[in-house]
């Protein structure tokens, strides 16, 4: 596979975001605010009931600030277009070109999750005038917490395209993205570290669940709730998640592409 | 031999759908399907550097077998291949060898200037930087893209956007191109110029093209042959000469006659007085039977001619009553060319 195309994509994606500049500003601005909605609402809830499963509240906020941080480059939809193309038949353009559309949606991605994370350098910024955030544990830590982003953003891609496939074989998929959002949004630990979970069952399928490699892994690792070997086993499961979604959703998409059906003339 | 379809047959299968709500969710548990057969077994061939028509009426198939040539389509039985390689097994090998305009929807980059778009397909299709360059130049010149070769896509005009999507389907110089109704919504001037252009790539280039399109004019300037489908069958296949001599066999002439003629009948078997107005009358004949020398001599003979002319039967005439009627009637042409 050529590698040009590709960066290209990736390229024109960057500068693509750019071109919305108050998008920036308003996504910006609502992220400060959730953080500080986020950390009055920990601190009354630490208030009332004390320290919750050996995490301060420091720590706790330090979490809840890196997770809405993190929103903003999972919040990337880049496969989300695939559904659009489909929906209208515009696909046809992209499926006659010799290139992956997977790839191509993954450079696109990549692209404007670049754009995105410069965003993070004001956020955070102007998120330490709002509250306190912990550093990290350790340098290890930190480098640690860098590579679980990376393999968490792969673990997140890859589950949206698995999404956005499916409209190959039905175009009414909005109930099922609702529920798939509101189970990874609790099981992935982006709301509630996934340590608050009631000990037991439910909280062992959380931390085994995929979901839990999205923003859990990382966030563990940066808080210092993993550490040392276990550093790696997380890290080891998130590649596991990834290579297994990756699987899934490249599977799903040349399926998908047999039995492809354009719409409109 | 460089495209070839054998027997190549697409089905659709759709779910079938209730009216209203409670249709609606009975259809989401229901098995019941609606096959609709898009195209059924059509099979030809085309030898390189061929300019062929694909003609049918709305719904006859011709965008379906389009897209199972260009590898986005898998047929639900049958074969096709372009230059050697299956399109919907290799679709990626077969989109480098291909270019594709759909009249319909762009493949430009619709936030990018056009230039921008060039230069991305340029890396899409690994164009070596001296083909870019000389195609570049060519396309500039003969389709006048510099006026608008740095303003974003969606703020064209449809004429110059299409323009701009004969570059792109160009650019990486495919040995074969589809044309999936290119002149759809052009003015007359920006028709002949797509025209003028798709003539000169055919002849200068070899490169091989199938046309869709419902404006026959396209078809009568630049293809000699023709398919034409409907129903998802192939009708025809052959010269638009040999369409035209076989389904056109009347002609019409009109002379101008000097002086009064109460009742100007020429008893010649294969020839119909249609109408007359005034000093112009028009007279149909059956090219078969009679030539129009012999008509002319025969009128001659009797009046005074001033004038006279002979019309061509026009293809579009042809065409309509074969959509009509099918291949089987002979093609009353007169009374469209009256
Ligand atoms: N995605 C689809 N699902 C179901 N049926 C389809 C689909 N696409 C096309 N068809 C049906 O297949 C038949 C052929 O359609 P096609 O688009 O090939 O016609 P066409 O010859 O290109 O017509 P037109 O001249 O109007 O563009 C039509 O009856 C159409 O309704
Ligand atoms: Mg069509």
């Amino acid at each position: 596979m050529r590698i040009r195309p590709y960066v290209e994509f990736a390229k024109r994606a960057f500068s693509r975001e750019g071109t919305y500049r108050t998008q920036v500003f308003t996504h910006i601005g609502s992220v400060l605010l959730r953080v500080f909605l986020l950390s009055m609402v920990w601190t009354a809830l630490y208030r009332n009931n004390g320290e919750q499963a050996g995490i301060t509240l420091p720590a706790m906020i330090t979490y809840a600030t890196l997770a809405l941080l993190l929103d903003l480059i999972y919040g990337v939809n880049g496969a989300y277009v695939i559904r659009e193309k489909i929906r209208e038949g515009s696909i046809a353009i992209d499926l006659m070109r010799p290139i992956s559309v997977p790839f191509y949606v993954l450079a696109d991605t990549v692209g404007q999750t670049l754009f995105a994370s410069m965003q993070i350098i004001p956020a955070l910024g102007l998120s330490l005038f709002i509250v306190h955030l912990d550093a990290p544990a350790t340098l290890g830590a930190a480098f640690a917490f860098l590579v679980a982003v990376l393999l968490g953003f792969v673990v997140n891609f890859f589950l949206d395209l698995i999404m956005a496939t499916i409209t190959f074989w039905t175009m009414e998929i909005f109930g099922v993205q609702l529920m798939v959002q509101f189970i990874s949004s609790l099981l992935s630990g982006s709301l509630v570290p996934l340590y608050f979970f009631p000990p037991g069952i439910i909280q062992q399928l959380a931390f085994a669940s995929p979901f839990a490699a999205i923003y859990n892994a990382p966030l563990s690792i940066y808080i210092g709730k993993v550490t040392g070997l276990q550093i790696v086993t997380t890290l080891g499961t998130q590649v596991v998640w990834a290579f297994v979604f990756g699987v899934v959703a490249l599977g799903l998409w040349r399926l998908g592409e047999r039995q492809v059906v354009i719409q409109g003339g | 031999m460089i495209i070839r379809a054998e027997h190549l047959t697409k089905t659709f299968r759709t779910r079938r759908r209730g009216d209203g709500v409670m249709g609606t969710l009975t259809s989401l548990f229901s098995r019941a399907y609606d096959d609709k057969l898009a195209v059924r077994d059509v099979s030809f061939d085309l030898e390189p550097g061929e300019l062929v028509g694909y003609i049918g009426p709305n719904g006859a198939g011709k965008s379906t077998t389009i897209k199972m040539l260009t590898g986005i389509l898998v047929p639900t039985s049958g074969e096709c291949s372009v230059n050697g390689i299956v399109p919907w097994q290799n679709r990626t090998q077969n989109g480098k060898q291909i270019g594709v305009v759909f009249g319909q929807r762009t493949q430009l980059y619709w936030d990018l200037p056009l230039k921008e778009s060039f230069e991305l397909l340029r890396a899409i299709y690994g164009i070596p930087a001296d083909v870019y360059e000389r195609n570049m130049a060519e396309f500039t010149k003969v389709l006048a893209l510099d006026e608008f070769i740095r303003t974003p896509v969606r703020q064209l005009s449809l004429g110059q956007r299409m323009r701009g999507d004969f570059a792109a389907a160009l650019l990486h110089n495919p040995p074969v191109v589809f044309l999936d109704e290119p002149t759809i919504g052009l003015d007359v001037v920006a028709k002949e110029a797509i025209r003028e252009f798709i003539a000169r790539t055919n002849r200068e280039r070899g490169t091989t093209f199938i046309l869709t399109t419902h404006d026959l004019n396209d078809v009568e300037k630049l293809c000699d042959r023709i398919i034409i489908i409907d129903h998802g069958q192939k009708l025809y296949d052959g010269r638009i000469e040999a369409i035209k001599r076989r389904y056109g066999r009347q002609r019409i002439l009109v002379a101008e006659i000097d002086g009064f003629c109460a009742d100007c009948e020429i008893p010649i078997p294969g020839v119909r007085k249609l109408s007359q107005a005034g000093a112009r009358v028009s007279f149909e004949f059956d090219r078969e039977r009679v030539s129009a020398d012999e008509l002319i001599v025969a009128l001659a003979k009797q009046y005074e001619l001033k004038d006279v002319t002979i019309s061509e039967p026009e293809l579009e005439a042809i065409i309509r009553e074969i959509y009509l009627k099918g291949l089987g009637v002979d093609a009353p042409v007169a009374e469209a060319l009256t």
